[in-house]
């Protein structure tokens, strides 16, 4: 093996001590609360931790004990468990695509109306950044069956009211509709953003070549907006796995007939609602693994498909 | 927009030129008329659930529930939000949230300025590697590190502390990554005149690259403060002492204890938006900066 060149200058020993001093805190942090946590989950997942066991005579908080792979097996069995994975991925599968086009929409729209752009990123950012409990529980006020806005706008349009909070059919839709929402502002002012440093140049040939309005954006403007189209779609995916507190606070719980029990809300419930820790440990082993996998399909599509300019 | 006007007009037929530049001039205004429809048909679909709260903070019950539903309370009673606020500890609740917002921003400004210089301007052994490491962490649910998160506070006796919700949040990965990109930007030159001075290290970070990057570090800054004070499942988790309840988890405990008295509840909810709507309207040009530029990569 080559001894690398700068090995040999002892100005490089000082300054690699003089970095980790400054990587110190940060190290210490985020290998205490995330990569020891992390490793942590794996080995928990594979044994029943009970809160306190005597030993012996001694109360040992947190007694961890091997079991193999029988908190995988128990997930298997659990008929919450596949719920929560179906009930996760139909809500994944509508919010993100749906978000991510009106978004697309929106800031198309918001291109070509420029004088509103200040006024909008207020509206657009509004959703975005105050507390989900807060959103959570006014839109709980605005599902109302009887005193709530959207069944009032819903019956201008000769709709019914829908039973939005209580009916296990419309658990998911109101907990989609409401986060469509929360992130579709945000995501719109990003691809705006985007767009706005898309040459003009483009366009100009686009249309000395014949393409322009609706050609022109899906010839130019989608495939230069890819690196930011593609932001916008890991970070909703990855977002959207995660999906608990909203449902938490407008149900109360996690929906009539568990029908907005989500992979997040099953860790919880089997964490800290139950104390099943090898079972919740497990359950976000699983968590991870999808999210894992995505991102990897994601990263080799990118690296093939999508157009990075500079 | 002159540039691609004449040219627009020269594509279409020559015999009716002018006609056409005419004709694409009514149509260019008809789209204009529809973009800016939908835009503010969008913006309003926004708002509304805003309005809609503050409206219902300043009813009684009885107008609340009445429907159709009225926009405008008669009178508006802005005692509602005395009610609300002595009808819970919101004092401690506001306290322990700014009070940790606070304290969390502070750590994770210094912490994340530090290593994010380490990354962008000095050369160390195992750089890249553990540059790599941390941004693979950003790919972990936060969520799957609940439990063992959960047993590690138990153990460290930070159960039910300000510990236990302060220092697991003064680093994080994005922030270093965001300050990294920032300060690469920055020129040696400054750094090589600074030693010749005899400038630390650490002083050159705190006095030439700090000013110099006040953008990123608001941006840093902005997000933490908004993230502390939003945060609610590691709260829930991590304590359960009504002296230590944040905004959003008191806000939780006052909807279930509340039921269905709705302005009540709107109100509440609107007292919890306010400091980050104020922090918005103060830094809202960081804010669109730093959203931007993190969509930008």
């Amino acid at each position: 093996m080559r001894i690398p060149h700068e090995w040999r200058r002892r100005s490089f020993w000082v300054e690699t001590a003089q970095a980790y001093l400054f990587l110190l805190p940060a190290l210490l942090v985020i290998g205490v609360f995330t990569f020891y946590p992390f490793v942590n989950a794996f080995v928990l997942s594979t044994q029943r931790v009970s809160l306190v066991k005597m030993v012996d005579g001694q109360r040992i908080p947190f007694y961890r004990e091997p079991v193999g792979m029988a908190n995988f097996q128990a997930l298997l069995r659990d008929r919450d468990f596949g719920r929560a994975l179906v009930q996760t991925s139909v809500y994944v599968g509508i919010t993100v695509p749906v978000t991510l086009i009106l978004a697309l929409a929106l800031a198309t729209f918001l291109n070509k109306g420029l004088r509103l752009r200040p006024f909008f990123r207020l509206a657009a950012f509004l959703p975005y950044i105050t507390p989900v409990v807060a959103i959570s529980l006014v839109w709980q006020w605005i599902y109302h069956t009887d005193y709530g806005l959207l069944n009032y706008f819903l019956g201008f349009l000769g709709v019914r009211p829908i039973n939005w909070l209580n009916d296990p059919r419309w658990t998911l839709p109101a907990v989609i509709i409401l986060n469509v929402w929360r992130y579709v502002g945000y995501q719109a002012i990003i691809l705006l953003a985007g767009m706005q440093s898309i040459d003009k140049e483009y366009y100009d040939a686009a249309t000395v070549d014949g393409a322009s309005g609706l050609r022109a954006w899906w010839h130019v403007t989608v495939p230069l907006l890819t690196p930011q189209i593609f932001f916008v779609f890991i970070i909703g995916l990855i977002g959207s796995f995660k999906v608990f507190e909203e449902i938490m606070i407008l149900f109360q719980g996690p929906g009539p007939l568990k029908s907005g029990l989500t992979m997040v809300y099953y860790i919880f419930n089997q964490g800290f609602e139950r104390f099943k820790f090898g079972q919740a440990a497990a359950a976000s082993v699983i968590l991870f693994a999808i999210i894992f996998a995505l991102s990897l399909f994601q990263l080799t599509v990118t690296q093939r498909r999508v157009h990075y300019e500079r | 927009m002159g540039v691609r006007y004449i040219v627009g007009a020269m594509v279409v037929n020559r015999p009716h030129g002018v006609l056409a530049v005419d004709a694409i001039r009514v149509r260019r205004a008809g789209w204009q008329l529809l973009v800016y429809a939908v835009l503010l048909a969008v913006a309003a679909v926004m708002v509304l659930p805003f309005l809609w709260m503050v409206s219902t903070s300043l009813k009684t019950l009885i107008e609340a529930l009445r429907f159709p539903p009225t926009w405008i309370p008669e009178p508006a009673r802005w005692e509602n939000y005395l009610a609300a606020w002595n009808a819970a500890p919101f004092g401690r609740y506001f306290f322990n949230s700014f009070f940790i917002a606070i304290a969390t921003t502070i750590g994770e400004v210094t912490i994340t300025a530090l290593a994010g210089y380490a990354f962008a301007k000095m050369n160390f052994l195992g750089k890249n590697v553990l540059f790599m490491l941390l941004l693979g962490t950003l790919m972990i649910p936060g969520q799957m590190l609940l439990v063992p998160n959960f047993i590690t506070i138990k153990r460290l006796g930070w159960y039910n502390t300000y510990w236990a919700l302060i220092i697991p949040w003064i680093a994080s990965v994005f922030s270093i990554f965001l300050l990294r990109q920032f300060f690469r930007t920055i020129p040696d030159e400054f750094w090589d005149s600074a030693r010749i001075d005899g400038c630390s290290r650490l002083r050159y970070l705190a006095q030439v690259v700090a000013p110099l990057s006040r953008p990123a570090l608001a941006t840093v800054a902005l997000f933490n403060f908004v993230g502390s004070w939003n945060a609610f499942l590691w709260v829930l988790v991590m304590t359960d002492k009504v002296e230590l309840r944040t905004v959003p988890v008191g806000l939780r405990y006052f909807m279930m204890e509340m039921g269905t008295d709705y302005p009540l509840l709107m109100a509440a909810a609107t007292m919890a938006i306010v400091p980050i709507l104020i922090l918005f309207f103060f830094a809202q040009r960081q804010f669109i900066q730093g959203i931007a530029r993190t969509g930008l990569k």
